[in-house]
């Protein structure tokens, strides 16, 4: 008696269990959350800066459950010594991101070695702590030039930083890439490095640009230890039009059916109905030979 | 034994089943009739103001009726596979329930399709199927399956009745004037000779292995009408073996059923007998398995993957329809294994309750395959009203649907009413082959 309702209790229990699927999940807190504060910067082809803060909420156990902290206010600062020169200010959006786009006329305060420091300042809340992320940059110049040389289409890019002086300092190396502009985004078509302050790359022909034929050209150098994010972008007119030629209607199919799928059909169908035949033609010799016994039973009878 | 005392024996023991017409059973007749033409008025109404006075909509475009047809058409195709297992490996008790089965088969291979019909928006553009086939549209293959596997049940089922109706015309000779000629019709001749009875059981074999080969494409054809599309919930590699396992499932279910009435109405508790329910018991219990196996199998790889629309399908399933689902998948299968499961518990009533729950169950399973998915379609209607969005069956819906239950049972009484529900020639087989083989055990004498 004891083991049946022992049985019958776990029965019981895990028809519960698959009942209530969440009975055993509970509120999150923000104390199972933490808190990532990510800061960039992006060096725009007319020289304007933008800064860039992301402020995300991870789930401690979870590591797939993050959440934008919405609203915040993030301060951005040139550093310099015991300076903080504010820059401007911006709350964070639905996705965690506060901007801000400095202009091209931008006077920063750079330190001995030439680099801008930059700080992004959160000053925190009840519930959540102070958040501060510095970058340090050096203002690098990106020239990019489209070229056809020798009847080739050649891509130049130099890069270099200004001294105190005011005078060009190639840089030594650097990665870079160069894209073009894609429908929705950009896409790269080489990847290379830049030595001694130069990069040449012979542009592909057969890159279609819009319907005049222009193409916009990036070149990226993107999370550099010195430079963080740079790009500039020149638009050319190297692109080739592909227009179409054969307008295809909007077909939900093809217009026939494939081979195989007729003689499948066929087979299949040719084996049953063949069946179906052979059962009514036996039915029909059954149905003769009954005739002939019904006959012959009469012709007896009428003898009789 | 005098072959022909024995023939003229069964035909009185079974006349009163083909005369009978109680005050019960002409109060059901009644009855049936009564919800047929209830069914009737509402199919006037859906052909005059058109789909508006049913549930479907732009995001559910298919509602009960299609589930009514999978529903029938499976119970059908199950009715047809088992008919021929039974058939062609000779089963011991087969006679007792074979006729049931394969007057399931032909009956709801009648009704399934008058549901897809009751779907159509335009019926006066039916024939534009035929004049303008697409053979790569798996509805074509679903259309040739259908029509194909109807005319081979029809055949299989008369040469399952050329025997009795030989039977019926040599000894109905105290019947109306028109049962005598019908009978004398449909007998085609049919005197038991060696040579008829050979060509019969040979040809009656051939059919029995067609219908299962049959009745495995049309089912996983009616699979692929679903699976085949790109729908969240019903794109799925496993469809057609599922639709194999939950038609099977359901079959033998209404078997069962079907089994406990004329038994308990007929009083045929000589023929159908404890073994007969628990031997279909125990082929329910392993299909319930395999079902239980097949729909977690296809919920859990479902809810693994967490692809975005997978999982909008699997909330709607747990939040609008949690309870259903619950009934569906959980009880349905559960509670038929339970009881199926104990010995003890292998009553023929219990039995037949737990066929009842298995079949509730899959009605509910297939009303879960098909209106949530359309419910969570990839791009959904914009700010459009709710009843629009969800879908829920109208009196309309609901009055076709329970006539096309009372037109299966009332043919199916009245078939009854033709022909025996036990096979006096599987009988007589049997004794025959008993008489050659003395030492085997009737089907009768077994319990």
């Amino acid at each position: 008696m004891k083991t049946t309702f022992y049985k019958y209790s776990v029965f019981a229990l895990i028809i519960g269990l698959l009942l209530s699927t969440r009975s055993f999940s509970q509120e999150a807190t923000v104390d199972d959350y933490r808190m990532l504060f990510y800061f960039s910067t992006i060096k725009q082809s007319d020289n304007s800066r933008t800064l860039e803060a992301r402020f995300i909420a991870r789930n401690k156990k979870d590591r797939k459950d993050k959440i934008p902290v919405f609203g915040a206010e993030i301060k951005f600062y040139n550093v310099f010594n015991d300076q903080e020169l504010l820059l401007g200010k911006s709350k964070t959006n639905n996705e965690g991101t506060a901007r801000i786009t400095l202009p091209e006329n931008q006077e920063y305060l750079t330190d001995e070695e030439g680099y801008i420091n930059l700080k992004a300042y959160f000053a925190g809340t009840d519930a959540i702590d102070e958040q501060e992320e510095i970058i340090s940059v050096k203002n690098l110049h990106l020239e990019l030039d489209l070229k056809e040389i020798d009847s080739i289409k050649t891509v130049l890019v130099n890069a270099f930083v200004m001294d105190s002086l005011g005078t060009k300092l190639n840089i030594e190396e650097s990665d870079i890439i160069i894209s073009v502009n894609g429908m929705l985004s950009k896409m790269p078509i080489e990847e290379g490095s830049i030595e001694d302050g130069t990069f040449e790359f012979e542009m592909p022909t057969d890159i279609p640009g819009d319907v005049n034929g222009n193409l916009t050209v990036y070149a990226i150098i993107e999370d550099h230890d010195e430079f963080g994010n740079v790009i500039t972008e020149k638009m050319v007119n190297w692109g080739v039009f592909n227009k179409q030629d054969e307008v295809k209607s909007n077909t939900l199919w093809s217009e026939a059916a494939p081979i195989w799928m007729y003689i499948v059909l066929t087979v299949l169908l040719v084996g049953v109905w063949a069946n179906y035949a052979y059962t009514i033609k036996n039915l029909f010799s059954i149905k003769k030979e009954g005739k002939l016994l019904e006959t012959s039973t009469e012709e007896q009878q009428a003898t009789i | 034994m005098d072959l022909e005392i024995r023939k003229r024996e069964l035909v009185k023991e079974f006349s009163p089943l083909l005369k009978k017409s109680t005050k019960t059973s002409k109060i059901w007749i009644g009855f049936l009739i009564a919800v047929i033409l209830v069914g009737l008025a509402a199919f006037i109404i859906q052909a005059v103001k058109g789909h508006e006075v049913t549930g479907m909509r732009d995001n559910v475009v298919w509602g009960i009726y299609i589930i009514n047809f999978i529903f029938f058409v499976c119970l059908s195709y199950s009715g047809a596979f088992i008919s021929g297992i039974l058939h062609f490996f000779k089963t011991p008790w087969k006679n007792s329930v074979m006729r049931i089965v394969e007057i399931i088969t032909v009956l709801s291979l009648i009704i399934g399709p008058i549901f897809i019909l009751l779907c159509i928006g335009r019926l006066d553009r039916l024939h534009y199927l035929f004049i303008y086939p697409r053979i790569q549209s798996p509805i074509t293959w679903d259309i040739i399956a259908i029509i194909t596997d109807l005319i081979g049940c029809f055949i299989y089922l008369y040469l399952t009745f050329i025997p009795d109706f030989a039977i019926l015309r040599d000894n109905s000779k105290k019947a109306p004037a028109w049962r005598q000629k019908l009978y004398r019709k449909l007998a085609i001749g049919y005197y038991d000779t060696p040579t008829q009875r050979e060509k019969l059981h040979k040809i009656t074999r051939t059919m029995s292995a067609m219908i299962i080969a049959l009745a495995i494409i049309a089912y996983s054809v009616l699979a692929w009408i679903f699976s085949l599309t790109l729908q969240p919930g019903w794109n799925s590699s496993i469809f057609a073996p599922y639709f194999i396992v939950a038609g099977l499932y359901s079959g033998v279910g209404v078997i069962i059923i079907a089994m406990y009435l004329i038994r308990k109405f007929y009083h045929l508790e000589h023929y159908i007998r404890k073994i007969h329910f628990v031997g279909a018991g125990v082929i329910l219990l392993v299909i319930s398995l395999l079902f239980g196996y097949f729909t977690f199998s296809e919920y859990f790889s479902r809810w693994f993957s967490h692809k975005t629309h997978d999982i909008n399908l699997l909330d709607t399933l747990f939040n609008r329809y949690f309870w259903m689902f619950i009934f569906a998948n959980y009880i349905g299968v559960l509670v038929p294994i339970v009881i199926l499961f104990f010995k003890k518990l292998r009553t023929i009533k219990s039995i037949t309750f737990a066929a009842l729950i298995a079949v509730l169950g899959l009605w509910f399973n297939r009303y879960l395959i098909v209106v949530p998915t359309l419910e969570t379609p990839y791009l959904p209607i914009q700010d459009s009203r709710p009843e629009f969005i969800h879908y829920s069956a109208t009196w309309i819906e609901w009055a076709l649907s329970f006539a096309g239950v009372a037109a299966f049972i009332l043919f199916f009484i009245l078939l009854m009413r033709l022909v025996p529900i036990i096979p006096m020639s599987g009988i007589i087989d049997h004794e025959r082959e008993q008489q050659k083989n003395p030492k085997s055990l009737t089907q009768n004498q077994k319990q």
